[in-house]
């Protein structure tokens, strides 16, 4: 499902200093795996996240979703990728602070080409997540772990190949990881593929794979659990 | 589809931030309430012309004596040429022409009366005056054409003399002395109120015409011809064959400048006009500014805007919008705000309006056209104001947006 092959990312710093932040990483991830790439902050991760998400381009290198390649595209041929195929979830949540768990769990569906009740759709994903009482609650009036819980709604109205998060858990205590990380493992039982980004050791043996990355390269790949 | 739902998001957005919605609005709002108030003001100066034009008459024009009569100028100032055999031969020969009524007319005019005295407007006519001028006697009798033979001494008066000479008394049969010429009142005129000019109509005293040239003013020729044409479609043709007749009765050579001045309806509407524009540029200009700066106000808080939501604009692009979709959502805000903000104006600049008129002389009309014109000039002012910003808003690299 995912191929990667020597991908690179470099960014140029105040004009002049190059950065290398990715130095040639190989993946494949089938369908319906549940990977945690587990990196210390600032190692390339998010970088690694972005382009696995279609948001930012490799500066060299090729990566095939689905077949099909990536680079290829363009801006809006990406755009309706991300749409279609690619869920996020986010350390910050990043849901909009004046919208309603509702109306933030639409939002993908605004810019989907399929045609369709949006609410009807939000609603149940909302109730998969157990959020069914809370669909007018704006984010300020949800704990943390709501906020995350409607923030993988909206990952999920879609019905994505892909699920990817960025830290999921970095902002919540652990009881609330508890319940994100329990709602992960249902989406794996459901069959969906998974990527999580994470620096935290507990949470990352929650996967059935590990990917170590460190200096922008792959140290490690094993199953586990 | 997809534009309808992203628009709806410009909507909700604006509803999010109301603060926001309503500062950006306020300029816009000020600036079509003035244009507003403007353009019934000037469709209230038209209207008020219409009215002028109307109590004129449609099918009416006047020949007056001398070449550009202008108001406030004394007529003696030019040289005067028309007569009464102008207006016969008019009546003569030009088949639009139904009626006409030649006069002289002379202002402040000292009448006496036993009791009291006053000043008035001295028209020495003929018999057609009182209908040409829609001016009939109410009490008493009209001039008669016996009256001109005999050079009679008698005056028909306004309802004005009548009450300042006679206070309620029935003035029919009395003496005046008019120029301390003694006459005798045969009639009393129909009451017309104020002209549109804002003269009193019925401070008017009327003699025969030949009584007023040979006995009281001592004059060949008379000021003016009131001309009532059988079909008012043919004015301009009509106009035309008139003054071909008097150039020729008054044998003035190809070049010479017409010796007599013609009026139609449609020159009294033209002039009105002329100085409500001239006016109304003005105040123009005045909305104009107004509006350029309250697009820049919108132009600037969209900017700002922009600014404070590049997480949200990085968050959609996640989610699957493109770059059109981002365009567009802030373009649309930018220009809701100017177009409700607009609607908002209209709506305040006639309530303000109609308040103005009823405080001061302006008379405003309420129409259709103020909001059109606030539709297209608050739609334009929130695409100028808005397609800058949201081209940025727009342009926003996800990745950037995001971490920011």
């Amino acid at each position: 499902m995912i191929e990667l092959r020597d991908i690179t990312k470099t960014y140029k710093k105040n004009g002049e200093m190059e950065v290398r932040v990715l130095q040639g990483v190989s993946l494949d991830i089938k369908k319906g795996e549940f990977v945690a790439i587990m990196a210390p902050s600032g190692m390339g991760k998010t970088t690694l996240m972005n382009i696995l998400g279609c948001l930012d381009r490799p500066s060299s290198g090729t990566y095939k979703l689905e077949g099909v390649e990536v680079e290829k595209l363009n801006d809006d041929q990406l755009s309706l990728i991300r749409n279609e195929k690619i869920g996020f979830v986010f350390q910050t949540f990043n849901l909009l602070p004046r919208a309603s768990a509702l109306e933030n769990v639409e939002l993908p569906m605004i810019y989907s080409p399929r045609s369709g009740d949006l609410s009807k759709k939000a609603m149940e994903a909302l109730k998969a997540v157990g959020l069914g009482d809370r669909i007018h609650y704006k984010p300020s009036e949800l704990s943390g772990g709501q906020q995350q819980r409607v923030a993988i709604a909206r990952a999920l109205v879609n019905n994505p190949s892909i699920i990817l998060a960025d830290e999921p858990t970095g902002n919540l205590d652990t009881a609330s990881s508890e319940e994100i990380m329990t709602i992960f493992k249902s989406l794996h039982q459901e069959d969906r593929t998974l990527i999580l980004v994470t620096h935290e050791a507990d949470i990352a043996q929650r996967a059935k794979r590990l990917i170590q990355m460190k200096d922008g390269k792959v140290v490690q790949d094993k199953k586990i659990g | 589809m997809k534009t309808e739902r992203t628009i709806k998001e410009s909507l909700k957005g604006l509803g999010r931030n109301k603060t926001r919605t309503f500062l950006m609005m306020l300029g816009i709002i000020i600036g079509i309430a003035t244009l507003t108030i403007i353009v019934s003001a000037i469709l209230g100066a038209k209207s008020k012309v219409m009215e002028k034009v109307a109590k004129f008459g449609f099918d009416e024009i006047a020949i007056f004596a001398g070449a550009g009569r202008v108001q406030g100028v004394p007529q003696d100032t030019f040289t005067i040429t028309l007569r009464t055999e102008d207006g016969e031969a008019i009546l003569a020969e030009v088949k639009n022409v139904k009626g006409l009524a030649p006069s002289f007319q002379a202002q402040g005019i000292p009448i006496k009366s036993a009791n009291g005295n006053t000043d008035s407007t001295v028209f020495a006519v003929t018999p057609s005056w009182a209908e040409v001028w829609d001016t009939p006697a109410v009490a008493g009798e009209f001039i008669t054409d016996e009256d001109l033979t005999s050079l009679a001494r008698v005056a028909v008066i306004g309802q004005t003399v009548s009450k300042e000479l006679f206070g309620g008394e029935d003035p029919v049969g009395k003496q005046i002395h008019i120029r301390e010429v003694p006459f005798i009142i045969k009639g009393v005129l129909q009451a017309k109120g104020t002209s549109p000019g804002g003269q009193d109509m019925d401070s008017r005293t009327v003699i025969p015409l030949t009584t007023g040239l040979k006995r009281l003013f001592n004059k060949d020729y008379i000021t003016q011809i009131r001309v009532k044409l059988r079909d008012p479609g043919q004015m301009t043709k009509t106009v035309e064959e008139i003054k071909h007749l008097l150039r020729e009765r008054h044998k003035l050579q190809a070049g010479v400048v017409d010796d007599f001045t013609i009026t139609t309806p449609t020159q009294v509407t033209e002039v009105a006009t002329q100085v409500s524009t001239a006016l109304s540029l003005f105040l123009i200009v005045i909305s104009g500014i107004s509006l350029i700066v309250g697009g820049i106000v919108v132009g600037n808080i969209m900017l700002i805007s922009v600014g404070e939501r590049k997480q949200e604009i990085g968050l959609r692009r996640a989610l699957g919008a493109r770059k059109k979709d981002i365009l567009t959502q802030f373009l649309f805000e930018s220009v809701a705000v100017t177009v409700f903000g607009g609607l908002v104006g209209v709506l305040f600049g006639l309530a303000s309006g109609k308040l103005l008129s009823l405080f001061t002389k302006l008379s405003m009309v309420v129409s259709w056209e103020p909001f059109v014109l606030a539709f297209i000039f608050s739609g334009l002012v929130g695409v100028l104001a808005g397609i800058s910003p949201a081209r940025r808003a727009a342009s926003l690299d996800p990745v950037e947006a995001l971490r920011s």
